[in-house]
């Protein structure tokens, strides 16, 4: 998918044009393309006079902010607390090795995902798994591949 | 001017004066890895902690770091408490797992009666030990080249998308004020190569040596008012000139006083 950077001025402009506004843009770029290019990256900082190496910082601190492109669908395995004694390692390795990946990487054909996150705040769903916005409660190591079927 | 009690004896600060300067005024060795004259303090080794009380606290006591705590009137400082040294062991056994290789680290580490770590050591260790000295010099002079980046396990300091840094110019403060040495660079006859740049080096116009690196010395000509023929010349061929200067001053005034 080739992404229209077109848009990354106006994002820009949604905000005063001065250092504090950082934080706000890299949200809206990063929930435009869902990761943050380089590009935009650059005109941020050009735009709101913050040097290249503190939005660089900044986007490499938060979990939010990802400099990768991701998947269409993010998979997003909850190993919290109470989601890892209900056995989340396993459900990440039936995951991982459904789709060839590890967490933290994306299929080749981009489709998906691979995430391991802290308490999603569901535990008496545990363990949960997440894809993209959605919950999926007591998932099973013997189904839960299912979630990432070819459809 | 105030007064405070440190390790019982009574002294007086400025009003606003860290801890950590009057601290050192009075000769005690409190170790502080991410202080440095060139920049504003930073509280990220947090080796320089104290333990700080009142007589009106009621035997309450609390633990900051000296770089960044203002001298207060009445303050009772102890710098080497029991406690304050089982806070600064224990971070130093951190820091062993992260720098299990540094030569500063592993002395700070023994004179605490450490030499391994009772942690896991990082799978890839090296000599950074974080304390952002050269981000922040870099910051001070202007450029804003580098910054740290990521967190946790993961955190380091790099150029921007970890590419050669645009506004770099070779400078080389970074590599001046690191601690551990761990920033790299070489000089290679008029060739500088540093985070993966490369700049081209002036050469004296008397001694035929290499002097700094040509973004530099526009850097300074046009924001620190430095005529640029003063680059020119190396430091070398300046000293010479200043001493021959100053030679005929002396010998001038000499006559004159004689006239
Ligand atoms: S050499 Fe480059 S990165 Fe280092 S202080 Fe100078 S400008 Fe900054
Ligand atoms: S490179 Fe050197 S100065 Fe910079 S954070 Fe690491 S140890 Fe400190
Ligand atoms: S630990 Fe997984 S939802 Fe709380
Ligand atoms: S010198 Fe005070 S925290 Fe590092």
């Amino acid at each position: 998918m080739k992404h229209d950077l077109s848009r990354v001025p106006e994002i820009i402009e949604r905000y005063p044009q001065q250092p504090s506004s950082l934080i706000m843009v890299l949200q809206d770029i990063q929930k435009e393309f869902s990761y943050l290019p380089c590009e935009a990256l650059e005109q941020t900082a050009a735009k709101l006079g913050v040097p290249l190496s503190k939005v660089f910082s900044v986007s490499t601190f938060y979990n939010a902010f990802s400099l990768n492109k991701k998947g269409d669908t993010v998979v997003r395995v909850c190993i919290g607390t109470a989601c890892h004694i209900r056995g989340a390692r396993q459900i990440q390795e039936q995951l991982e090795t459904a789709l060839k990946i590890q967490a933290g990487e994306t299929t080749k054909d981009g489709k998906f995902t691979l995430e391991v996150v802290g308490c999603v705040g569901a535990c008496a769903m545990a363990p949960v798994v997440l894809t993209n916005d959605r919950y999926h409660p007591q998932c099973k190591v013997n189904t839960v591949k299912k979630l990432v079927a070819k459809r | 001017m105030v007064s405070l009690t440190i390790n019982g004896k009574v002294v007086r600060a400025e009003e606003g004066e860290y801890l950590l300067a009057v601290i050192r005024r009075m000769g005690i060795d409190v170790p502080a890895l991410c202080d440095h004259a060139a920049v504003e303090p930073y509280g990220g080794c947090r080796l320089c902690m104290v333990e700080i009380t009142k007589e009106s606290w009621d035997g309450w006591k609390n633990y900051v770091t000296a770089c960044l705590y203002p001298a207060e009137q009445d303050l009772i400082v102890n710098t080497h408490s029991e406690k304050v040294i089982e806070l600064r062991t224990s971070l130093l056994d951190l820091f062993l797992a992260r720098n299990p290789e540094t030569p500063l680290i592993q002395k700070l580490a023994a004179d605490h009666g450490l030499t391994k770590t009772s942690f896991e050591v990082v799978p890839e260790p090296n000599d950074c030990i974080l304390c952002g000295i050269c981000t922040r010099v870099c910051d001070e002079m202007g450029f804003a080249a580098i910054s740290m980046v990521n967190r946790g396990h993961g955190r380091e300091v790099a150029p921007p998308l970890n590419e050669a840094p645009p506004d770099c110019v070779g400078c080389l403060a970074c590599a001046q004020a690191c601690p551990t040495n761990y920033i790299k660079f070489e000089d290679i006859g008029t060739t500088r190569k540093i985070w993966g740049r490369e700049f081209e080096l002036l050469t004296c116009e008397k001694t035929g040596r290499p002097t700094i690196t040509r973004e530099f010395a526009a850097f300074l000509s046009k924001h620190r008012d430095i005529p640029e023929e003063y680059f020119k010349v190396n430091d070398e061929a300046h000293r010479d000139e200043l001493a021959s200067t100053m030679g005929r001053i002396t010998r001038w005034s000499v006559q004159e006083e004689t006239k």
